[in-house]
């Protein structure tokens, strides 16, 4: 009797933890046969960046991309990807193609309803205005936009509250005139925002104290409303520096939250943010990746009116990430670009980190594969970037996650440095439901960036928050993914940007929509 | 304050053309190649991944070593180290008759000896040697007889050699994983060690072995032991528990002076030259503002080198014999579960302090060139923002870095002053040193 009673709590054991174990994903290598055939190429300059931008600029629904190409061109693919087929890019010229491009964003600066491409670059940067049909031309003139002459390498934007014109903020590197001396030298943030009363932007002003900035992100960090901007910066060059967040309010001089309000001093190789309510307490947690070490922070108490006071659960979460997983390298890791997406479908968001040395830097990984951490049921995280297939070892820098054969599973694209980019798809068999979305708002700010959108299954609620900026070097605009698990269908609702909360609405899985405020969701379908 | 400036803008200087250095002799370029090569070293053990504390006091043995060597082999009044520090043989010596520039001496064994010790440094910081390597060179050889130059190259290369390939067997050579093991066992029982860190890495203490290193100037790590510590215990009035309550008081009511104090010797890897780093920079800033000739400060970097590296493998030793638990642990599941220290606590045990041990010996090293009233003020941290601060001797900075991981919440009393106890034992070590013939 008794040893019956331990093999059925054994059996019970294990089939619980076979519970707790996510659904393993599976991605195929495409790269060759895709067609993406792009290096982000460069010495000391192109050390940090590497971005690539994923943005539908022909209106197939499809998304096509910007892959930044250092000291080389840039080069632009159109998306000829067929739904559910095989990935497929076409390289094209469109006018994006320019050199010493580090990262690039994508978004609709005008609201003319194209998608418009900040290109950051190790000199001017070059604000390009879409045309349609994948076109763009130079409008840093035309905008009243300064591209300055710096080592660019962040990017952030919002629409301030009641401006007809976005707020963009870039970071800048190590002043690249300080080559043999270059710590504590770093070059300022500027903030450029909209000349009053006009679509164009005025001069900009420079974000002092600046510490080497490697990602930048406007987020509605305490659900105010108004987002703020945080900063990441790289402590190998700044002194005195830290993390930063700045309180940016209409009309007034940004300031930065000091340590009495809560903001603790967190000193990092910052090199990029994700953000995500991940712990579902409605407010956005930040992964900032790092070299050795990488954070979760969570609101360390939440409320009404939270203060900035972060704690970090990485440790408890299983995302530190800290050190190769799998191959023969016990050494360090090194982390660039981080993104959650469900790449399961399974309504838990899982995060992809980009690896790869700095530049042969020994005292960390020369090996250093890219980490896919899926997100058990308990909030804890497992890795799973080998079992997978995406834990390459070349020297990652940006990437993105998105679906680009519109099949209702999330691909990845990876940059790396002096090495082909490469491209996977998502093959996974057995994935839960799905609903993606793309918001378009009236008039001004078309893609509702500083929107939240909630997604409801059961008693379930996923939040995500609409952004442009984060990651390292790169960004996507268009279908924002939710997966469902076992749900059939979902209600959705749109918290638009500053606040006005649209009804809960019911929409069915495995489906895309289109969402405009005051509409019913309209269902999309892409050409076959 | 306007005077560290001009050190650290010391390595722009280096690309001026008409310097008036060759006229003012081969030591005034010797002096100027020693400082900035000694000044990019401090940055370099900044932005080391691998530079923790007691591996950088290492480096700056060898370097000052190095130097030291390299100008002691062309003055008749110098003695070599050589035959007093452990394992160093004879080194190499100048041809007889033979004319050799000092500068280009320092030059040539400081390049080689930094580019050894720092070979696995970033980009960034490998090009920062590359341009002062070719920058200080030209300097260094202005108006030196193209033969001398490369004759006093080649000595100096040949100096870094010597003292490269006796580094090779101290047992700190080979630093994996940033110092942290890839497997330890931490005892388990309250009175010791255990992970202060929520950073995967640091669940494990750095360097566990460090103790074990061979050592400079003393006989071996153990040669400056100390009583244990007070007797584990967290019964109310016990003299461990009534330690742990005044760490916790103390934090509690810092005054903000306290505070300046916790931040200004906190010294921290990564964001700092680390604790032996701030001392060469005070040692640096003494020399600069006493104007010391060429010999003078050779010799203390070399000694106070010796005695920050001693200080570490001495600390290292008792703090793995003794494996006591920190503050923060103690205080958190005895007292008070929600306290929380100012500073972070570094990862390895308790006792007795790093700070305390290292402060020490280079106060017994600079007083025995300065002497015990030699008043200064220490700017080590102006470009990152912290305030400079006066003291009137070597000893009374020594003890506030001491007591500023008290303040912190990094250690207890005990481990505070039988850390100094440790270090006036090493110091005299590295003070005993002949360098006059």
């Amino acid at each position: 009797m008794r040893f019956a009673a331990t093999v059925l709590s054994c059996l019970l054991l294990a089939s619980s933890a076979a519970a707790q174990e996510p659904a393993l994903p599976r991605f195929v290598d495409e790269t060759g046969p895709s067609g993406l055939d792009a290096t982000f190429a460069g010495e000391w300059e192109f050390m940090v960046g590497g971005g690539v931008a994923v943005f539908d600029c022909n209106d197939d629904g499809f998304q096509d991309m910007l892959v930044a190409g250092g000291q080389e061109r840039a080069s632009f693919f159109r998306n000829g990807s067929r739904p559910g087929g095989r990935l497929s890019f076409e390289r094209a010229e469109g006018g994006l193609e320019l050199n010493m491009v580090s990262g690039a964003w994508p978004l609709d600066i005008d609201s003319d309803g194209h998608v418009d491409v900040a290109l950051l670059r190790v000199g001017e940067n070059v604000l390009m205005r879409g045309l349609g049909g994948c076109r763009f031309e130079r409008a840093n003139e035309a905008w009243g936009f300064d591209g300055g002459d710096d080592w660019s390498t962040a990017f952030a934007a919002t629409w301030e509250k009641g401006a007809g014109w976005p707020t963009i903020a870039i970071g800048n590197y190590v002043d690249r005139a300080k080559e043999a001396f270059p710590w504590g030298n770093c070059s300022d943030n500027r903030l450029h925002r909209p000349e009053s009363g006009e679509r164009r932007f005025a001069p900009p002003s420079a974000l002092k104290p600046s510490y080497c900035t490697l990602s930048m992100l406007f987020t509605d960090w305490n659900r105010s409303g108004t987002p703020s901007l945080r900063v990441s910066n790289d402590r190998e060059y700044y002194k005195g520096g830290q993390e930063q967040l700045w309180r940016v309010e209409p009309g007034r001089k940004p300031v930065l939250y000091t340590a009495e309000e809560g903001w603790k001093p967190l000193k990092i190789w910052g090199m990029g943010i994700a953000g995500h309510d991940v712990t579902g307490d409605g407010y956005p947690d930040y992964f900032l990746t790092s070299m050795a070490d990488n954070k979760l922070q969570t609101l360390t108490q939440g409320g009404d009116e939270p203060a900035p006071d972060y704690k970090d659960i990485a440790f408890a979460s299983g995302v530190t990430a800290h050190r190769p997983y799998t191959g023969s390298e016990v050494k360090p890791s090194t982390a660039w670009h981080a993104e959650f997406q469900d790449v399961n479908n399974d309504g838990r968001a899982d995060l992809f980190v980009a690896k790869g040395n700095v530049w042969e830097m020994p005292d960390f990984a020369q090996h250093d594969p890219n980490n896919l951490l899926l997100q058990k049921a308990d909030g804890t995280f497992v890795e799973a970037g080998d079992r997978a297939g995406v834990a390459s070892m070349r020297t990652g820098r940006g990437g993105a996650l998105a679906d680009l054969n519109l099949d209702g599973l999330v691909d990845l694209v990876v940059v790396n440095r002096n090495q082909p980019a490469e491209l996977w798809r998502n093959a996974s068999q057995g994935a839960g439901g799905w609903i993606s979305l793309r918001l378009s708002g009236d008039g001004d700010n078309r893609d509702a960036t500083g929107a939240w959108i909630e997604v409801r299954t059961g008693d379930h609620v996923q939040r995500r928050e609409v952004t442009v900026g984060g990651g390292h070097a790169g960004g996507q605009i268009g279908w924002i993914h939710f997966g469902l698990g076992t749900a059939a269908e979902a209600e959705l609702r749109v918290l638009w940007p500053h606040g006005e909360a649209g009804p809960w609405q019911r929409v069915s899985a495995n489906a895309f929509y289109d969402l405009k405020r005051d509409h019913e969701p309209e269902p999309w379908t892409p050409a076959p | 304050m306007i005077r560290f400036a001009r050190a650290i803008s010391v390595l722009f200087m280096l690309v001026s053309a008409g310097s008036p250095l060759h006229a003012a002799g081969a030591d005034a370029r010797a002096i100027d190649v020693l400082e900035n090569w000694n000044r990019l070293v401090l940055e370099l053990v900044r932005h080391t991944p691998t530079y923790s504390p007691p591996v950088a006091s290492r480096a700056f043995a060898y370097l000052g070593v190095a130097a030291y060597e390299a100008t002691a082999s062309g003055r008749k009044g110098m003695r070599s180290l050589a035959g007093q520090l452990n394992s160093l043989s004879r080194l190499p010596s100048r041809e007889p008759d033979a004319a050799y520039d000092d500068a280009v001496v320092i030059q040539a064994a400081m390049a080689a000896a930094a580019k050894h010790l720092f070979s696995n440094t970033g980009p960034t910081g490998q090009r920062a040697m590359g341009a002062m390597e070719k920058q200080a060179a030209e300097r260094a050889a202005d108006g030196v007889a193209p033969d001398v130059v490369a004759r006093s190259t080649d000595f100096g290369d040949r100096i870094a050699a010597h003292v490269i390939e006796w580094s090779a067997s101290d047992g700190g050579a080979v630093v994996e994983n940033m110092g942290f093991p890839l497997e330890y066992q931490p005892v388990k029982h309250p009175a010791h060690w255990t992970p202060t860190s929520l950073i995967a890495q640091q669940q494990v203490p750095l360097l566990p072995g460090w103790g074990g290193n061979r050592s400079f100037a003393m006989p071996d790590g153990a040669a400056c032991p100390l009583p244990p510590p007070p007797a584990y215990s967290e019964e109310e009035g016990s003299d461990f528990r009534r330690e742990a309550e005044e760490v916790r008081v103390a934090v509690r009511d810092l005054t903000e002076d306290q505070r300046a104090i916790a931040r200004f010797w906190s010294d921290d890897p990564m964001l700092s030259p680390t604790p032996p780093g701030h001392w060469m920079s005070i040692a640096l800033q003494v020399l600069d503002e006493e104007g010391a000739d060429l010999e003078k400060r050779v010799d203390l970097l070399a000694r106070l080198g010796v005695a920050l590296a001693d200080s570490f493998i001495a600390c290292w030793h008792e703090k793995y014999a003794f494996d006591l638990v920190r503050p923060v642990t103690y205080i958190r599941r005895v007292i008070d579960p929600d306290w929380e220290p100012i500073l972070n606590t570094p990862p390895f045990p308790e006792y007795p302090s790093g700070h305390s041990t290292q402060s020490g010996a280079a106060a017994k090293v600079l007083e025995a060139a300065f002497g015990n009233s030699y008043s200064f003020e220490d700017n080590t941290h102006e470009a990152d923002g912290l305030a400079s601060r006066r003291y009137d001797s070597f000893w009374a900075a020594a003890e506030e870095a001491a007591l500023s991981r008290l303040y912190g919440g990094i250690h207890f009393r005990a481990a505070i002053e039988r850390g100094l106890d440790q270090g006036r034992c090493v110091g005299a070590y590295a003070t005993k040193l002949v360098t006059r013939e």
